[in-house]
C-alpha cells in the first residue's frame, strides 16, 4: 500500500515534471535548427547550432545587454531584499491600526496596471534627469508592496520568543532584526530572492520606456527585437532565449538549497 | 548602532547602483534630440523596426549620402514595432522631447493617427525637395493629412498570388488558368486543388485581418471612410468581402493557422498550394530552399464588383521627421535625397535586403528587370512592381485597428452563418461605440 | 505599558518609512496623475475634460465588458486550480524522503523562468490544427475530427487557462515550499505515530500552517490575473473575435495600439483596482485575520 503511494506520488511529479520541462527541451532543440524547420515543428537535433549562435552576435550585442540585465537585476534585487523585508517585518512585528491601515494603501499601488502610471513616472525621470540609466530602472522596482507582503506573511510563522530571548540579552532593535531574523528567515529571502531576481531579469516594459540607447538596452528588449522581423529568424530567437533563461535557472540552483535546510534546523 | 551598519549597507548599495549606472551613462551616444556636431561631425538618430530590412535601408541611404556629405552620421535604434509604438506615444504623451530621435519609422495605419494625435510633431515634406509625382499614387495618398504630406514613402506590400506551380500542375492547372481571376475562381480552383492533391488552397486565420485588408483595398475601400466614420454598412464592398471569407471558410479549402510561426510553416512545410500575400513575403517563401523552381506569382484575385482590381496592398511604412529635432533640416535632407529621390538608393535596397519600394523611376532599372531561379526564372519584381500602379488609393483614416477589432468581434458569428447584413450593423454600431 | 507601546510603535515605524515613502513615491505619485487624467478624453495629446464622462462610458462600453467578463472568468476557474495544484506539489516535494527532489523542483520552477516567446509559439503549435494535441486525440479515437481549439471561444479560453496554470504553477510552489520550512518536522512525525494518514495530515497539519502564504498567494493571484496581458496577447491575441481579451490588453490598446485615448485608459485602470481591492478585502476577511 505504502509502495503504491510512491508510485503514485513519483508518477504524478514525473507527468507535472514532463510537461513543464518540455518547452524548455524544445527551446534546446530550436537552437540547434533554422528557422524553417522550428516552424515546421521539427523536434530532433539539427546541425546549425554554431551558426544560430555566430548570427545572432553578429545581429545583436547580446555581450552588452547581458551585463546591462545582470547589473540591473543583482543590484535591483539586493535592494528590494533588503528594503521589502525590512518594511514586512516592521509591519507585521510592530503591528500597530495606523501601520495596517498604511500598509493598506500601500497594497493599492500593487493593483494598479503598470501601464497606467508609466507615462507620469517617465515624466518624473525626466524632470529628474535620470533617464537611460540603470537607476531609472531600478528606483521604481525596488520597493514593491507585493514582496513586503510576502515578509509579513511569512513574519506571521516567525517564533516571536527568539526575539524575547534577544532582548533578554540586551540587543536592540535593529540587532534582532540583522541578528536574529535575517538568519532565521533564510528560506524566506531564498525564494524571494528567485522570485524578485526573476521579474527584474525579465522586466520590459519599464527598461523599454526608460532606457533608451542601444548600449543600455537589456536582454528582454534584444529578444523582442529580434521576435519582431517580418521574417524572424526563429533560429537564432531560440539560442537568444536560452541565454536569458539561464542566469535564473542558475540563480535557482544556488538558492534552492535554502528550502532544504529548512528554517528550524537552522536555529537549533 | 547596528542601525548604522544598515543604514550604511543601505546607502552603500544605492550608491553603488547610482554610480555604476553613472560610470556607464556618461559618454552615451544619448541626448539624442539635440544631438549635433560633435566636433563638425552631423549626427541623426533614426528609430525602426527590423534590422535586416528597415535598419538595412537606412545603412544604405547613409552610405549614398555620405558621398556627398562625409560628416554625416547615422545612428539606428532598432526595436520591435509595437515597442517603438509604447516609447514614442510615452514620449509625446508625457510631453518629453528627450530621447525621441529625428527619424521615424511609421507604417501606413498609423500616420493620420499620429499626425492627429500628436499635432504640430511631425515635420511636413508637402514643399520639400521630395518629387511625390514620382511615388506611387496610393503610397502618396495613405501619406497625406489635410492636404499635407507627413513623410517621405518607403517600402510598400503590393500583393502577389504565390502559388507552387507542381502542385498546381498536379490538379490540372497552368499559369493562365491564374492569371487576372475572381475570388470566386480561386475557391473553385481550390476546390479542385484539394480534392486532386489533398492539399489546402491557402490558410486562414481568423485573428488576422491581412486577407478582408487585401480585398478591401483591391476594390478601394476601407474600413473606415475618408472622415473617419465606419464603413461597414451600405458598403458593397464591405459585403462582398465577408460573403467570400465565408465561402472561403466553407469551401474547406484553406488551413485555419492562428499565428505568423504557423502561417510561415503552413508553406514553408509544402501544405498550401498558394499564399496571397505582400512583395516582402518573398523572403520567407525562400527560406525553404528545398521548394526551389518549385513558385511563381500571379496577380491578386480580384473581387468581382465594379472598381475591383488585381492588384492589392498588405502593409508597408514611411519615414517621418520630427519637427522639433535639432536636426530637423539635415535628416529631411537625409531622407529627401536618398529614400526621396535615388534610383540607385532602390536598386541596392532590392538587390541587399530584398525591399520593394514605391519609386517609380527605379522600375526600370536591371536590379527591377531580375529573373529569380526560385520563382521559376519569372521576372517578379518587374511584375510586383507594374501591379504596384494599379493598386487604388485609399485613405487609411485614423482608427483602422479599432475598425478591425470591431470587425474581428463579429467575425465568428458571420462565419457561423449570422445575418451578414445584422452582423454588419452591429460591427458599426460597436465601432462608434469605440471611438466616441 | 503605554509608554512601551509608543516606543515600539515607534521603532516600528523606523523600519517601514523609508520603504513606504518610496512606494508612495513611485507609485502613488504617477497613480494620483493618472486619477487626475481619468477625467479627460480625446486622442493623444488633442484632450479635453469630460467630467465623469470616462466613467459612464465604461458602464455601457461592451468591449470593457467581454473584457472583464472574459478576466473574471479565468480569475474563478484557473486561481483555485493553480494553487490547489502548487500546494499539492509543494506538499510531496517537502518530504525530505523524496527521492529526485531535487529534479522535481527544477524542473516545476522552469515554465515559469522559460520565455513567453517560445512558449507561446510552442502552445501555438501545439494546438494547431494539424498540431499535437489534434494527431495524440485522434490516434487515441478520442475526436475523430481536429478541432480548431484557438478558433473555438470556448477552447481558446481552456488553451489560456491551461497556459497560464502551466506558467505559473511553479512559482507558487516556490512560496508554499519555503514556507513549508517554517513547519517543524516533529509535528508531522508526531501525528503519524498517532496513526494520521498523509492525506489527513495535509490537511490538518500543512494547510493551517501556511495559511497565511495561502492568502498571499491567493491574492497576488487574484491581482496577476486582473492584469493578465502576456498570455492572451502571445497566445490567442485576445481571439477569436475578442472572446479571450482582458482587461490588461484593453488597457494597452487604448493607450498604445488604437488611437490613443490616455484619459479613458485611465479609467479603466481604476476599474481594475477597485475590483482587485475589493476582492483583497473579502479574502483578507475569509482567510482568517484571527487575532
Amino acid at each position: 500500500m505504502r509502495k503504491l503511494g510512491a508510485i503514485g506520488k513519483h508518477a504524478f511529479l514525473l507527468i507535472v515534471s514532463a510537461v513543464s520541462l518540455f518547452p524548455f527541451l524544445w527551446m534546446i532543440i530550436g537552437m540547434t535548427n533554422t528557422s524553417s524547420d522550428i516552424v515546421k515543428g521539427k523536434f530532433s537535433f539539427g546541425s546549425e547550432f554554431f551558426n544560430n549562435v555566430n548570427r545572432l552576435f553578429e545581429q545583436a550585442n547580446v555581450g552588452t545587454a547581458f551585463l546591462n540585465s545582470l547589473l540591473i537585476a543583482v543590484i535591483g534585487t539586493l535592494l528590494t531584499l533588503l528594503l521589502c523585508s525590512v518594511a514586512g517585518y516592521g509591519f507585521e512585528i510592530y503591528r500597530t491600526k495606523g501601520k495596517d491601515r498604511l500598509f493598506g494603501v500601500l497594497m493599492l499601488s500593487m493593483m494598479m496596471p503598470f501601464a497606467a502610471i508609466m507615462i507620469p513616472l517617465f515624466r518624473l525621470f525626466s524632470q529628474w534627469g535620470l533617464l537611460n540609466s540603470a537607476v531609472a530602472v531600478i528606483l521604481p522596482t525596488m520597493t514593491t508592496a507585493f514582496m513586503i507582503f510576502f515578509f509579513m506573511q511569512n513574519t506571521k510563522s516567525f517564533p516571536r520568543e527568539l526575539l524575547q530571548a534577544g532582548r533578554v540579552d540586551g540587543l536592540n532593535e535593529w540587532k534582532l532584526f540583522t541578528h536574529i531574523y535575517m538568519p532565521t528567515m533564510k528560506p524566506t529571502y531564498a525564494a524571494a530572492a528567485i522570485i524578485t531576481f526573476m521579474s527584474n531579469w525579465n522586466n520590459f516594459l519599464w527598461p523599454l520606456i526608460a532606457l533608451r540607447t542601444a548600449e543600455k538596452k537589456t536582454l528582454p528588449l534584444v529578444v523582442s527585437s529580434l521576435a519582431s522581423s517580418y521574417n524572424p529568424d526563429y533560429g537564432i530567437i531560440m539560442v537568444a532565449i536560452v541565454i536569458t533563461t539561464l542566469p535564473t535557472i542558475l540563480i535557482f540552483f544556488l538558492l534552492q538549497k535554502q528550502f532544504v535546510q529548512g528554517m528550524l534546523g537552522s536555529v537549533k | 548602532m547596528k542601525k548604522k551598519a544598515l543604514s550604511t549597507l543601505l546607502v552603500t548599495a544605492l550608491m553603488a547602483g547610482a554610480l555604476s549606472a553613472c560610470g556607464s551613462s556618461d559618454n552615451s551616444t544619448g541626448n539624442t534630440s539635440n544631438s549635433e556636431a560633435e566636433g563638425g561631425k552631423q549626427k541623426v538618430v533614426a528609430w525602426a523596426w527590423d534590422p535586416s530590412f528597415n535598419g538595412k535601408a537606412l545603412k544604405i541611404a547613409e552610405e549614398i549620402f555620405k558621398q556627398e556629405h562625409p560628416d554625416f552620421e547615422l545612428e539606428v535604434v532598432d526595436m520591435a514595432k509595437t515597442d517603438l509604438e509604447q516609447r514614442l506615444n510615452t514620449n509625446l504623451a508625457a510631453g518629453v522631447t528627450e530621447g525621441l530621435p529625428d527619424i521615424l519609422l511609421v507604417n501606413d495605419p498609423n500616420i493620420q493617427k499620429y499626425v492627429n494625435s500628436y499635432p504640430g510633431t511631425f515635420a511636413e515634406f508637402t514643399n520639400s525637395s521630395v518629387d511625390f509625382s514620382q511615388f506611387s499614387q496610393y503610397k502618396v495618398d495613405a501619406l497625406t493629412v489635410d492636404g499635407k504630406i507627413y513623410g517621405v514613402p518607403f517600402d510598400i506590400g503590393v500583393t502577389g498570388l504565390f502559388y507552387r506551380t507542381d502542385i498546381l500542375s498536379e490538379a490540372g492547372f497552368s499559369a493562365e488558368d491564374l492569371e487576372n481571376i475572381t475570388w470566386d475562381e480561386y475557391i473553385e480552383i481550390g476546390k479542385v486543388v484539394k480534392e486532386k492533391t489533398g492539399k489546402y488552397m491557402s490558410t486562414i486565420n481568423p485573428n488576422d485581418e491581412a486577407w478582408t485588408s487585401i480585398l478591401l483595398q483591391s476594390a478601394g475601400s476601407w474600413y473606415i471612410t475618408t472622415d473617419n466614420k465606419g464603413n461597414f454598412v451600405n458598403n458593397p464592398v464591405m459585403t462582398e468581402t465577408l460573403r467570400l471569407y465565408k465561402a472561403i471558410s466553407d469551401s474547406g479549402i484553406a488551413k485555419p493557422v492562428t499565428g505568423w510561426s504557423e502561417f510561415v510553416g503552413s508553406f514553408n512545410a509544402g501544405d498550401v498550394a498558394t499564399v496571397v500575400s505582400g512583395v516582402w513575403q518573398i523572403a520567407s517563401i525562400m527560406d525553404a530552399e528545398d521548394q526551389k523552381g518549385l513558385w511563381a506569382v500571379a496577380p491578386t484575385p480580384r473581387i468581382n464588383i465594379e472598381g475591383g482590381v488585381n492588384a492589392s496592398n498588405e502593409g508597408g511604412s514611411n519615414w517621418f521627421v520630427f519637427d522639433g529635432s535639432a536636426n530637423k533640416e539635415l535628416a529631411m535632407d537625409f531622407l529627401g535625397s536618398t529614400i526621396g529621390g535615388s534610383s540607385e538608393f532602390y536598386e541596392r535596397f532590392l538587390t541587399e535586403a530584398g525591399g520593394v519600394g514605391s519609386y517609380i523611376p527605379a522600375f526600370s532599372s536591371e536590379a527591377y528587370q531580375q529573373t529569380s531561379e526560385f520563382f521559376s526564372n519569372q521576372a517578379i519584381y518587374a511584375d510586383f512592381t507594374e501591379w504596384s500602379t494599379k493598386v487604388p488609393g485609399i485613405s487609411l483614416g485614423m482608427y483602422t485597428q479599432e475598425a478591425k477589432d470591431a470587425l474581428k468581434n463579429e467575425l465568428p458569428n458571420i462565419l457561423n452563418g449570422a445575418d451578414l447584413e445584422k452582423s454588419l450593423a452591429n460591427i458599426q454600431q460597436l465601432f462608434e461605440q469605440q471611438v466616441q | 505599558m503605554r509608554g512601551s507601546l509608543n516606543k515600539s510603535s515607534l521603532i516600528g515605524w523606523q523600519f517601514v518609512l523609508l520603504p513606504s515613502a518610496l512606494i508612495l513615491l513611485f507609485s502613488f505619485f504617477p497613480m494620483v496623475q493618472s486619477f487626475i487624467l481619468s477625467f479627460e478624453s480625446g486622442k493623444g495629446n488633442v484632450s479635453e475634460y469630460v467630467g465623469l464622462g470616462n466613467y459612464s462610458r465604461l458602464l455601457s462600453d461592451p468591449m470593457f465588458r467581454q473584457a472583464l467578463f472574459n478576466t473574471i472568468l479565468y480569475l474563478i476557474v484557473q486561481v483555485p486550480i493553480m494553487l490547489f495544484m502548487g500546494l499539492i506539489i509543494a506538499h510531496l516535494l517537502n518530504s525530505p524522503k523524496l527521492k529526485l527532489r531535487g529534479f522535481y523542483r527544477t524542473a516545476i520552477f522552469l515554465p515559469c523562468v522559460t520565455s513567453l516567446v517560445s512558449y507561446s509559439v510552442l502552445f501555438k503549435s501545439i494546438f494547431a490544427v494539424d498540431g499535437i494535441f489534434n494527431k495524440l486525440l485522434m490516434n487515441l479515437h478520442i475526436i475523430n475530427e481536429p478541432i480548431a481549439w484557438l478558433m473555438d471561444p470556448v477552447w481558446a479560453r481552456v488553451v489560456i487557462i491551461l497556459a497560464i496554470t502551466w506558467r505559473w504553477t511553479g512559482y507558487n510552489m516556490i512560496f508554499y515550499l519555503s514556507a513549508m520550512q517554517n513547519i517543524d518536522p516533529s509535528v508531522y512525525e508526531a501525528a503519524s505515530i498517532d496513526g494520521a494518514s498523509k492525506f489527513r495530515q495535509f490537511f490538518s497539519i500543512t494547510i493551517p500552517m501556511v495559511k497565511p502564504i495561502i492568502l498571499f498567494t491567493a491574492i497576488i493571484s487574484t491581482n496577476g490575473t486582473l492584469q493578465l496581458f502576456d498570455e492572451v496577447v502571445n497566445i490567442t491575441n485576445g481571439g477569436p473575435g475578442n472572446a479571450t481579451m482582458t482587461i490588461s490588453q484593453y488597457i494597452y490598446n487604448l493607450s498604445f495600439v488604437y488611437t490613443p485615448n490616455f484619459g479613458y485608459a485611465a479609467t479603466v485602470s481604476y476599474a481594475i483596482v477597485i475590483i482587485v481591492a475589493i476582492l483583497a478585502f473579502l479574502q483578507m476577511k475569509i482567510g482568517g485575520e484571527k487575532k
